[in-house]
């Protein structure tokens, strides 16, 4: 039988995108058919439940189900909008040393007879909340804005996640804005590429209406009629997951940002 | 996925120095302390002054988590004496207390690698000087410290957010970005050599420098920092 991948989204830094990152490519995966869970960890402080719009469904969450409240499957909240997805929030009334590390690898093992993909929401820092995102997981996925504090956080992730033998972790650079990397305003991810030396796994450029779409709590991706390149840039990265081989989409309205673009990526 | 949730994951043996206690994989130093301790605790009177040897496998273990496990060791009137680890960022923690980091007598560690690690080279003849210069091939990323009391040599790039300090010289053989402080023990003919040399920081014996603001699409030359006229000075690297 195969079994599941367990994707954790991660950065260091917060406020980088991750949370929505995490609601979006999930929305993106059950949208081409797979079944997906998105597992919030950042206990005390949940969010993915809001961006995701079922914070209104939440009966139990994560902590209960690790202290035997309640079954996994009653945790799970389906999203009604599409087929195959899921969700486990976070509890709000608790903190990170509630779970361990072990609990994660246990939890993700039941979840992966089920489920093609469970998407960890890991919370920043480096800490506890980080070590429970990181443990049970196949495949990293570091979030960071082109921003040197962002590339800086990354960093240091990219090091503790080949530490823990659980890299080499790929790279998802998040609110570019290709017009300031025009104007030499903002780290192109040429600049990101050098430092951080890993694979990009996705740009997603700058958009309102991913800010918009998270305080409605409805995934852009899930928001059919709506097509911005944000939400293409977002399921590309989901059938690059899927083992497509999907080209970068062209952030320029100008030139040069695409010549050192192609330069990386071969086009 | 095969994922290790043992109970315990401590085994103990008999080797011809005392005794190899071997550790598996820990999610954190804190799990890892944990379980040490409870082991040494229960089996105090058994385990009571042998000399040991720890295996840690790929974790990379401080120098602070390795004083501590020092103490824990020797509260249970244990000496600790050897750290066995695939991670040279470990072994070097480990030289920094003074520990081996490998078995005598064995020219393959326990992994079976037989391959000589040249910064492994000093714990076959134990009490010498240390060799001059630690070989780190790898590019150290943010959050990472080296610290070595010989020369440093570096095949790799040294990231913001890294520090390396050397008590003699510090040559990077690629892009030096992070924090780097060269003859830390005084000596002011310490020099550091870089590909791309624009630390954050640079520091010689007890001299300060940070590097001048890059110009655009200046031209990279490997270049030697170095003390002259008491102050510190970036030549091209001859």
């Amino acid at each position: 039988m195969k079994l599941g991948k367990v994707i954790t989204i991660t950065s260091g830094k917060g406020g980088v995108g991750k949370t929505t990152l995490t609601a979006n490519l999930s929305a993106a995966l059950a949208s081409i058919g797979r079944k997906v869970v998105a597992i919030d960890t950042d206990i005390g402080l949940r969010n993915l439940d809001v961006v995701m719009g079922l914070e209104n469904r939440i009966v139990y969450d994560l902590v209960d189900v690790i202290e035997g409240r309640c079954r996994l499957k009653q945790a799970m909240i389906k999203d009604k909008r599409v087929n195959s997805l899921y969700m486990i929030p976070a509890a709000q009334t608790r903190d990170k040393m509630s779970i361990s590390p072990t609990d994660m690898v246990l939890v993700c093992d039941q979840l992966r007879e089920e489920m093609d993909y469970i998407l960890i929401d890991s919370p920043a820092g480096i800490e506890r909340g980080f070590q429970n995102a990181l443990a049970p997981s196949d495949q990293v996925l570091i979030v960071t804005n082109p921003e040197v504090s962002a590339v800086r956080d990354a960093d240091r992730i990219i090091g503790l996640v080949d530490a823990a033998e659980k890299g080499p972790a790929q790279l998802l650079v998040n609110r570019l804005k290709p017009e300031m990397v025009a104007r030499g305003d903002m780290l192109s991810i040429n600049d990101i590429v050098e430092i951080l030396a890993v694979d990009v796994l996705g740009i997603i450029p700058e958009d309102e209406s991913i800010l918009i779409s998270s305080n409605r709590g409805t995934p852009l991706t899930l928001d059919n009629g709506h097509m911005p390149r944000a939400r293409i840039a977002v399921q590309n990265v989901a059938r690059r997951i899927e083992g497509e081989s999907v080209p970068f989409i062209d952030l320029t309205a100008r030139e040069g940002l695409l010549s050192k673009v192609k330069g990386w990526f071969g086009g | 996925m095969n994922k290790e949730i043992a109970s315990s994951q401590i085994t103990i043996k008999g080797i011809r120095d005392g005794l190899l206690i071997s550790v598996g994989r820990y999610y954190s130093f804190a799990d890892l302390y944990k379980e040490l301790k409870e082991e040494v605790t229960q089996k105090g009177s058994f385990l009571r002054n042998s000399r040991i040897a720890l295996e840690v496998g790929g974790q990379i273990l401080t120098l602070e988590e390795l004083t501590n496990l020092q103490i824990l060791f020797a509260q249970h009137g244990m000496a600790l004496w050897a750290i066995l680890s695939r991670r040279e960022a470990t072994r070097e923690a480990a030289r920094e207390l003074g520990l081996a980091t490998r078995l005598p007598g064995s020219k393959m560690d326990l992994q079976g690698n037989g391959k000589p690690d040249p910064a492994l080279a000093p714990e076959a003849t134990q009490n010498q000087q240390p060799p001059n210069a630690l070989l780190i091939k790898e590019t150290l990323r943010s959050g990472r410290h080296v610290f070595y009391e010989g020369h440093i040599v570096i095949v790799g790039d040294v990231n913001p957010g890294a520090e390396v300090v050397a008590e003699g010289d510090i040559i990077v053989w690629g892009k030096l970005r992070g924090l780097v402080h060269a003859g830390a023990a005084g000596d002011t003919q310490a020099t550091i050599s870089a590909i791309d040399l624009s630390p954050t920081q640079l520091r010689i014996a007890d001299r300060i420098a940070v590097t001048p603001p890059a110009e655009k699409n200046q031209h990279i030359l490997p270049e030697t920092a170095l003390i002259r006229d008491n102050q510190i000075i970036a030549e091209p690297w001859k």
